[in-house]
């Protein structure tokens, strides 16, 4: 009876609390997508696991919240490392007076300094081959020794983690050196990854197989535990050392305010919830009461978002709504699978590639927001250019029959069904049948396999498909991202899920993926996109745009598309927001 | 007084409730859709562009049309006949063995009757959804699969009011009489016992029929059923995403669609029973 009188008394207390809202919490409400499969950096593959892993653990290097095109600034590294003329050798300067958030795991529960060893220990730990981590590929055949160790310790029963490597060496508790099998310009970026995120050997040990529970990490925010609920709560990190708020930007940065900050040191919240959201209605309907701060607008909301001009609508812009419209670096397509011995032909390729009403789809899909690939790359990286123009992705029926009966199927007579595997969502469901009917205007027949996401990803790994569709995101600001996904030797169960293999691609590939950034570099790319481009490995789809609606409270909030470590620079102006939530 | 036969007495009975005889043509009116639906004679275009996307209900296209630009109402034609094709179909498999199962235990009693129990009792005690659900996954999806998964699980109630009232009739004198002129087992229990429980069969197709559609509809929706033909349940998804921009006419088509016709059978299942069942004869 006590413990009924005290749950009553709790629930009217809660009940009196929600009622007055009160505007002195320094507080943000973001929402994620999807669910978090946990908090270990090294398996953190999709961008909702990057953002939320991203709020707790760091890396040695972090992109500059403001400036554009992205550039990379030294974060737990105290500097951009000194790498030796041959390209291979770095030795890094380790940032002092860095602590881990205190846990249970330390002596004392208070956490301790992080050093040198602790960066070894973390990118052992992606390699060790027991824990099987989603990020290995980044470091595949690049440390010298590490893929020896690896294998290695494969067959034993306990990981080694004593045993030191050529390639990782510590040179004092704050100096490290790392040696690179062969030159890899990417290197740094690998660098500010979520898969390269510190963690603390004794929180491994100590949380054992919950280790993804408890995340331990040296970041701006601190999450004691993680639950698989529908809210994260982070609370602000009260030892954090001292990092301040860039005081030098993008041009036009000053004007929308987001240098208001310069120098102060963050976090400058005390707060992050994050409501684990997953259906677009809930989303939209929780961010236009004001209960969440930022909203990433998909498909179906954009409609809802902007009028015809791509303006925001006048309604949200009375409550001080911003609208946040740019280019995303990502590419969709439809990938055949170059195994199967119909996909040999070029032809057949073009022609469906032709077959495809990419202004409709658009239409349809994004509301005329996304930009049609005429290549993988997208633009705003090196390698793509805006006179080259694929003529093989307009919509042209007639130039598309003709290529098909080039190809030997006249009207399609002599091509069986083609499955196209999916996901088994509606959009997807849509979007698939959409591709259906255009396919069936040149006497195609389409038949669709839907799928989870884990299925999907599972048949592309396996080879198990004759086509199915995907879209990439760029894990950091360089073409080689994106040309890797049709690099043969990437072919399942690595990134070039299509299997696509053609020598001179490749040849040119190699030469240009060990070049660092140079004019000659970005023509290499050029080409090799444009290569790649006619030879139509894809269907290609799109360049989609990201479209993001923020409160007005909301400061400092610009778009970036690897945004894990943009969470600790935001602020929220408390009268402002006192003011508009009247309005809401 | 002249007695009319058990059946012609039941139909009599079934007339006379409105109720039972507007449910009788719903449920004809709907067959016939379906049939001609089969035959392409109605809704044979329904994949057919006819206007814009997501065009409100108007003259030309009383439900409007989906985001393809198709005729939702075409949609909604050709989604009755997956609907009742599911129906039936289901139908065909579970009261087979319903019935036979259920004969089998009441009749013979002993270990088979254990064995069909111990069966009927696993089969319900697994979570109906899920179990459809992990039969799709295995036959893969689509709508032969939609027949089997649902032929397979849906069989259960029938067999057991089948076993308890065949148990009841096997102690009978009009049994005991056909076993004392040498009847079999076979002759007793197919051609004695079950012409006379067969109004439970009838009862319980009607509501057989009604929970083949409805599982069918949450099957599509989820993704699992008719794949490439319009089902209720994939416009109910469509729906889904459409709702927020005030597109309501394919949500509307389809539960209205699905809503009669289960109410239909529902109605028409217990008017059955009504004057099927003699004890609620005169009644």
């Amino acid at each position: 009876m006590k413990s009924l009188v005290f749950v009553l008394s709790c629930l009217m207390l809660s009940f009196a609390c929600s009622k007055e809202k009160t505007f002195d919490e320094r507080e943000i409400n973001l929402i994620s997508p999807e669910k978090i499969s946990g908090f270990d950096p090294i398996n953190a593959s999709d961008r909702y696991s990057g953002n939320e892993t991203g709020k707790v653990y760091e890396g040695l290097f972090e992109f500059h919240p403001l400036k554009r095109p992205y550039e990379l600034m030294p974060n737990l590294a105290e500097s951009l490392p000194v790498v030796s003329s041959d390209g291979l050798t770095y030795i890094f300067k380790i940032r002092k007076g860095v602590l881990f958030h205190d846990s249970p795991a330390f002596k004392d529960g208070v956490g301790r300094e992080m050093k040198a060893s602790d960066i070894i220990y973390s990118i052992k730990r992606l390699a060790d081959p027991k824990l099987n981590a989603k990020g290995w590929w980044l470091l595949d055949d690049r440390l010298v020794g590490l893929n020896e160790w690896r294998t290695k310790n494969s067959t034993t029963e306990n990981t080694n983690y004593e045993e030191e490597i050529e390639g990782l060496k510590k040179i004092d508790e704050y100096t490290l050196q790392m040696r690179l099998k062969k030159p890899y310009p990417q290197f740094l970026y690998a660098l500010a990854m979520p898969y390269t995120f510190i963690v603390a050997r004794e929180a491994v040990e100590h949380f054992g197989k919950e280790f993804l529970n408890y995340p331990v990490g040296t970041g701006a925010f601190v999450l004691p535990k993680f639950e698989q609920s529908s809210m994260i709560t982070y609370l602000r990190n009260t030892k954090f050392r001292d990092k301040f708020y860039p005081s030098e930007g993008e041009e036009g940065d000053d004007k929308l305010g987001l240098l208001a900050d310069a120098g102060k040191k963050i976090p400058l919240i005390d707060k992050i919830t994050v409501h684990v959201v997953v259906e677009s209605q809930p989303k939209w309907l929780s961010f236009m009461k004001a209960k969440d701060d930022l909203l990433e607008v998909k498909d179906v909301n954009i409609q809802q978002t902007i009028n015809s001009k791509k303006e925001l609508k006048d309604e949200h812009k009375e409550k001080g709504i911003r609208l946040i419209m740019k280019p995303m670096l990502d590419v969709t397509y439809f990938a055949f699978n170059h195994e199967e011995p119909i996909f040999k032909n070029r032809k057949l390729r073009q022609a469906m590639n032709l077959a495809f009403d990419r202004a409709t789809y658009n239409r349809l899909f994004h509301e005329n927001t996304a930009f049609d690939a005429h290549g993988p790359v997208p633009p705003g990286l090196g390698g793509q250019t805006k006179e080259f123009k694929n003529p093989y992705i307009k919509y042209d029926l007639d130039q598309a029959k003709k290529l098909l009966a080039e190809a030997g199927y006249p009207g399609g007579k002599g091509l069986p069904t083609i499955v196209v595997q999916t996901r088994s969502d509606t959009i997807s469901r849509q979007q698939i049948e959409f591709f259906e009917k255009c396919m069936e205007k040149i006497g195609i027949n389409i038949d669709a396999g839907t799928n989870t996401w884990p299925e999907l990803v599972n048949k592309v790994t396996k080879k198990q498909h004759q086509m199915y569709t995907m879209a990439w995101g760029a894990d950091y600001p360089d073409a080689e991202n994106f040309l890797g996904l049709l690099y043969c030797p990437n072919q399942a169960p690595g990134s070039n899920g299509a299997n696509y293999c053609n020598p001179d691609f490749d040849a040119i590939y190699k030469q240009a993926t060990i070049m660092q950034d140079s004019p000659e570099r970005t023509t290499l790319y050029e080409k090799l996109n444009e290569m790649v481009a006619l030879d139509a490995p894809w269907i290609f789809g799109f360049h989609r745009t990201d479209i993001y609606l923020a409160q007005a409270w909301l400061k400092n909030f610009k778009h970036m598309e690897f945004n894990h470590s943009q969470f600790q620079y935001l602020n929220v102006d408390l009268e402002v927001k006192k003011q508009l939530s009247k309005k809401f | 007084m002249k007695e009319n036969s058990l059946w012609k007495d039941a139909f009599r009975r079934l007339t006379m409730d409105k109720w039972a005889l507007g449910s009788l043509i719903i449920v004809l009116i709907y067959s016939s859709v379906a049939l001609l639906a089969a035959m392409g004679i109605i809704a044979g275009d329904w994949a057919k562009e006819v206007g814009a996307s997501n065009m409100a209900p108007n003259g030309d296209h009383w439900l409007g049309t989906d985001i393809f630009g198709r005729d939702v109402l075409s949609k909604v034609l050709r989604g009755t006949q997956i609907a009742m094709s599911v129906g039936l179909v289901t139908s065909l498999i579970a009261i087979p063995i319903g019935v036979v199962l259920g004969a089998l235990a009441g009749y013979f009693g002993g270990w088979v009757d254990d064995l069909i129990t111990w069966l009927y009792t696993t089969f319900s005690s697994i979570p109906n959804i899920m179990l459809l659900i992990s039969i799709t996954m295995i036959l893969g999806k689509g709508i032969f699969a939609v027949y089997i998964a649902l032929g397979a699980t849906s069989w259960v109630t029938l067999c057991r009011l089948i076993r308890g009232e065949v148990m009841k009739h096997k102690e009978r004198e009009y049994v005991q009489a056909a076993g004392a002129i040498g009847g079999g087992h076979f002759r007793k229990l197919f051609l004695h016992i079950l012409p006379n429980v067969t109004h439970i069969v009838i009862i319980n197709t009607s509501l057989q029929f009604q929970f083949a559609i409805k599982s069918e509809v949450i099957l599509s929706y989820l993704g699992l059923g008719v794949q490439g033909e319009p089902s209720w349940g994939t416009m109910i998804d469509d729906a889904k995403l459409e709702l927020s921009r005030g597109v309501w006419w394919q949500l509307a088509g389809a539960t209205t669609a699905m809503f009669l016709v289960v109410l239909a059978f529902n109605l028409l299942g217990d008017a059955l029973r009504d004057s099927l069942d003699p004890k609620l004869k005169g009644k």
